[in-house]
């Protein structure tokens, strides 16, 4: 028992030590991206909305080099690259990947120009076979937590029986080293490498100094337990219980649900929602083997189930609520993002399952009291290949950030150029609604326009909306700045900067600028 | 008139309701000759009496001496000219600038003008318009009639306050 309380202390102190962390999200770049610069900046700087762990980052010169000669540096929440001093005119792009605190790599590119700006593109992303294997792990690993687990603990608990733990046990059996295989692909994907470096330490290291390391340690163990529950080890009651208990605090350590503020609900949300999945869907193997083979002792087997499992669904229910609430922000995230569509598939499958269970639970339980099981049989068959689906489902969530953390990275830019001044303008998020104006104003030469002031004047002709004046002011950044301009409608908007340079002279540039729907 | 530039015009007809600008009262004049520039100031800063008049002087455009006003005190600013030329027989390099009147006030519903001699060189070039960029500080706010339409454009109706020009005729 000592060493079973020992364990359980391990889990706990493991599952909550992971600091405060969410899905990081780009806040600043400086020079932001789509900058037209006089010349090379010393250094590009992101920020992000958390601490981050730099992963591969690449620049790209104006030239179309790739370049390895950018020093990185991270302090806390802010990564800054250091440019190499002979950088060539055009445009040079840094992509960057960086691990958030859940674990999950956040990817992006940022472009700038020195001069006038050229044709260089950003690297392609990682490839599609790896994105592949880490999902098939992460199925995997969904196996082994709610079959295999899951059974472990019904079969130890609710059945006291030892029929129907094949299933369990081929999930677990596919559970542990889709566990250890998910960390090395998340290596790979937090570097950018290819598979074969798997047989390398780097990508190891990397993904376990992530919150998904410690979590995917506590899942092996509780899927360890849950095997040796099964061969009915000593204590293996308790070492169910236990694993069980793994699963919940495993899912509960990583992953953007887990990490999103506010973490003190959320957290726990994941815990209960996870344990919840576990016990539901851990009982449908074992119960289906039970009723076939033994109808008879199945029956109050199947009546002490569904009577947790009814307060169970209903936990199941309200936790995820609250962690869909968290994570969508606005209904409209449910149909607008990848996220959003995600969900509403898996709960159309939850739909399905809870009317499956329903059935069991009111016309095919009944059924059984009379001597028939078979409909029950095929039911729970049913339910279990509607769980795989969900899992299938929820695996494809480790590649569509939640809408909370969506951020435009490169917001709308245009270039008005003249032989007097070039203005580069930029709009963030460049879409109908509030934005944010930055004004980079050069002479033709391409060096820094001093003006004594700016202004910002937009209009929308086709929906007859007049010009709009607004004052910029300068920033520390040496570039003018407009916040929160409200741009009500989508369209092509006339965009009018006026720079006065002396009292007797001003710059005026126009153009054109075609703001996206929200 | 198309519908937008109807549009335009009625927003700006309607923001400023007495839609004049500071403006040169003799609207041609000869290159190689004397010019008396009259500036016209019809009203102040959006209702604010104007306290302060400031005319740059263009290049090519030489021997200014502004017309004292009573209630007003007058200033020049002088620096160098991008070329020499020649006046009178003697190369000039270097003169005024800029003129400022200032000290005064000149209340919005009142009228004024604000007047200085100049000569108009013959470098300048005939059948353009010579535009003289003039500030209008008043007790709060500042108009700015600076603005120059690209060359051989004609003010747009989308120009708001548009520098007071004079149109440049050949040498008689």
């Amino acid at each position: 028992m000592r060493l079973l309380a020992a364990l359980t202390t391990l889990l706990l102190v493991a599952g909550f030590a992971t600091g405060a962390s969410a899905h990081a999200a780009l806040i600043s770049v400086t020079p932001a991206s789509g900058s037209i610069l006089a010349s090379a900046p010393k250094a590009l700087e992101l920020r992000f909305n958390e601490t981050v762990t730099p992963g591969a980052i690449r620049l790209i010169d104006g030239a179309g080099r790739a370049r390895d000669d950018a020093r990185v540096s991270a302090s806390g929440e802010a990564i800054s690259i250091a440019m190499p001093p002979d950088l060539p005119q055009g445009t040079a792009v840094v992509s960057y990947r960086v691990i958030s605190q859940d674990g999950h790599p956040v990817a992006g590119s940022v472009i700038f120009s020195i001069g006038t700006p050229t044709a260089t593109q950003p690297p392609a992303s990682a490839d599609a076979g790896l994105k592949v294997l880490i999902w098939l792990t992460r199925i995997g690993l969904y196996l082994g937590l709610f079959v295999g687990v899951g059974g472990a603990l019904f079969v130890q608990w609710m059945a006291r029986s030892l029929t129907g733990m094949v299933a369990p046990g081929v999930a677990l059996a596919i559970g542990v080293p889709s566990a250890v295989i998910s960390l090395g692909a998340l290596g790979l994907d937090l570097l950018g490498l290819p598979l074969p470096a798997v047989a390398t330490t780097a990508p190891w290291k990397v993904a376990f100094a992530t919150s998904a390391g410690p979590a995917m340690l506590v899942a092996i163990a509780a899927m360890l337990f849950a095997l040796m529950a099964l061969r009915n080890a000593g204590y293996a009651r308790s070492l169910a219980i236990l694993a069980f208990i793994g699963v919940g605090l495993s899912l509960a350590m990583t992953g953007h649900a887990a990490t999103a503020p506010p973490e003190m609900l959320m957290r726990p949300a994941i815990f209960l929602h996870g344990v919840g999945v576990a016990f539901w869907i851990g009982a449908l193997a074992p119960l289906a083997a039970l009723v076939s083979m033994s109808p008879d002792k199945a029956l109050p087997i199947v009546n002490r189930f569904s009577r947790i499992a009814v307060p169970m669904v209903g936990l199941l229910a309200l936790s995820g609520l609250a962690l869909a609430i968290v994570q969508l922000e606005k209904p409209a995230a449910l149909i607008e993002t990848w996220y959003g569509l995600v969900l509403l598939a898996k709960l159309a499958l939850v739909l399905l399952l809870v009317t499956l269970a329903a059935l069991n639970r009111f016309c095919f339980t009944p059924a059984l009291e009379r001597g028939r099981a078979a409909a029950l049989k095929r039911s729970i068959v049913f339910e279990g290949a509607i769980a795989v689906a969900i899992f299938a489902l929820v695996a494809g969530w480790r590649f569509t950030p939640p809408p909370r953390t969506l951020v435009p990275e490169t917001p709308l830019a245009i270039h008005i150029h003249t032989d007097k001044a070039m203005f580069q303008v930029l709009v963030s998020p460049g879409k109908a609604g509030i934005d944010d104006f930055v004004l980079q104003l050069m002479t033709g030469g391409g060096t820094l326009l001093e003006a004594k002031e700016v202004t910002l004047t937009l209009s929308l002709p086709e929906r007859g909306i007049e010009p709009m004046e607004q004052g910029a002011s300068l920033g520390p950044d040496h570039y003018w700045h407009v916040r929160k301009v409200e741009l009500p409608f989508a369209g092509r908007w006339r965009v009018r900067i006026d720079a006065l340079v002396t009292d007797f002279e001003k710059i005026t540039l126009e153009d054109e600028l075609e703001l996206a729907p929200p | 008139m198309s519908k937008r530039s109807c549009l335009i015009l009625a927003a700006t007809l309607a923001a400023s309701p007495a839609a004049a600008h500071v403006t040169l009262e003799t609207k041609q004049a000869a290159v190689g000759s004397y010019y008396k520039a009259v500036f016209a100031v019809p009203h102040g800063c959006a209702g604010s009496p104007t306290v302060k008049l400031r005319v740059q002087i263009p290049e090519g455009v030489i021997a200014v001496k502004p017309m004292p006003k009573a209630g007003w005190t007058v200033d020049v600013l002088e620096g160098k000219y991008a070329s020499e030329y020649d006046f009178h027989g003697s190369k000039l390099s270097s003169g005024v600038k800029e003129v400022t009147w200032s000290g005064g006030k000149l209340p919005d519903r009142y009228y004024d003008e604000f007047v200085m001699q100049t000569m108009l060189t013959d470098v300048l070039k005939p059948n353009t318009i010579l535009y003289f960029p003039v500030v209008q500080e008043c007790e709060s706010g500042i108009s700015r009639w600076i603005e120059i339409p690209a060359e051989g454009a004609a003010h747009s109706h989308e120009s708001k306050s548009p520098a007071p020009g004079v149109k440049l005729m050949p040498k008689p």
